[in-house]
């Protein structure tokens, strides 16, 4: 519910920008018009653009349970074209159920992204379609969990084992998935954007720690049950580097 | 027309935070819990199945007395907290050669891990010297054997009672 909340801010804020952009180039559309038919196709060259996630970081500063950090690059290689990548960061505890975790990793991700927005002549925005590979290493450690007892006697059920038996860490675990990509980017200002893109994440396969599951994948988010779906966002402001490489 | 476009795609992309909804983790009803130990009450002659006269069970330390119902097998709680637990087992409740027997029953805990949604059961390991019989003379119980040294799940008996 926070992180529903959290984004429908975000978003709101986006969307205020993107409103305010279209009425701007609206205007200058129909000057420009007379000119277009002389134009002359320029080259696109290739651009690197780097930045970082904020909601990641954000939460970070927020949050005592979460530390995290997405660092985000992509490169263009035709108009519409990009090779997109990220690489982050998460130790993040949650209670789940009747389980408190802690997770502890890094991931990356790399692929594409399709740009299907058609720019006014100045305008450099994205409406993306993508898709990345993507793969974890982490480790899980178990804090503390209760027991189910269906018909308790003995004990309270609530009885929190914190020690021994099924506590501690799961090393060496690793996840591999599939990842659609879809979301915008908007120039703000010269050579700096803000991006939203959401992600359906389809598990490929992961290593199952030992009396345990992977209750969180870090960059994939939470795992569940008889379903090999996920789904992540992120919230990226990214930086164009002005330099370009000619092609 | 493309910033309408535009607008609708994000239209689009905001509803997707909206639906994007997350499956309740619930513990179903039908996975079973934490184990309790299964015990027959075998006779020492032959080996079979019978309830003694006056028959009943005091977890030690309770006031409570557990059901015993005849011919049938009896289900023990064990304690998650120790490797032992400690019960009464009354022969003729009430009356004058009432005989009660103290068994500390021995074990070890392995937590088993169920699903995301339930966590973890307790499942228990009899010691190779399962009972042990803490009062001295006048036993009517005489030891046990070990039908199964594994408590995982109540569908068949884990412990026999000779007496």
């Amino acid at each position: 519910m926070k992180l529903l909340r959290t984004w429908v801010f975000c978003s709101s804020l986006l969307l205020g920008v993107l409103l305010v952009n279209g009425q701007e180039t609206e205007t200058l559309g129909t000057d420009l018009e007379v000119a277009d038919s002389l134009e002359v196709k320029e080259k696109i060259p290739l651009s690197l653009r780097f930045g970082a996630d904020l909601y990641r970081l954000i939460r970070s500063q927020s949050s005592d349970d979460f530390q995290g950090f997405e660092a985000v690059a992509d490169l263009r290689i035709k108009k519409d074209l990009f090779i997109a990548a990220e690489v982050g960061s998460v130790e993040i505890t949650e209670q789940s159920e009747q389980i408190n975790l802690t997770t502890k990793g890094t991931y990356y991700k790399i692929g594409f992204d399709y740009n299907m927005f058609d720019n006014w002549e100045g305008m450099d925005n994205h409406v993306v379609l993508g898709l990345r590979l993507a793969s974890s290493s982490h480790s899980q450690f178990v804090n503390a969990y209760t027991l189910l007892d269906r018909t308790p006697f003995w004990q309270d059920p609530e009885t929190k084992i914190s020690s021994g038996y099924a506590t501690g860490e799961r090393p060496n675990l690793n996840a591999f998935w599939l990842e659609f990509v879809a979301g915008f980017k908007v120039q703000v200002i010269n050579n700096i954007y803000l991006g939203l893109s959401l992600r359906l994440n389809r598990l490929l396969s992961d290593t199952v720690p030992e009396n345990f599951d992977n209750i969180y994948i870090p960059g994939f988010n939470k795992k569940t049950e008889d379903n090999k779906f996920g789904a992540s966002f992120n919230y990226t402001l990214t930086y164009r580097i002005p330099f370009r490489f000619k092609k | 027309m493309d910033t309408l476009k535009f607008k609708i795609l994000i239209l689009f992309i905001g509803l997707g935070f909206f639906t994007q909804c997350e499956k309740d983790d619930i513990c179903i009803s039908s996975v079973e819990g934490t184990p309790d130990l299964i015990v027959l009450m075998l006779e020492n002659k032959n080996n079979t199945q019978k309830t003694p006269s006056g028959f009943t069970i005091r977890p030690l330390g309770t006031e409570n007395i557990l059901a015993v119902s005849s011919g049938d097998s009896l289900a023990l709680p064990l304690q998650i907290t120790e490797a032992v637990t400690q019960f009464e087992f009354i022969l003729n409740q009430g009356s004058q050669d009432e005989n009660i027997d103290t068994l500390q029953i021995n074990y070890q805990r392995v937590d088993q891990f169920i699903n995301r949604a339930c966590g973890y059961r307790a499942n228990f390991i009899l010691d190779q010297s399962p009972i042990l019989i803490l009062n001295s003379g006048n036993n009517w119980i005489k030891g046990a054997v070990i039908l199964k040294d594994t408590i995982s799940d109540e569908t068949a008996a884990h412990l026999g009672i000779l007496f």
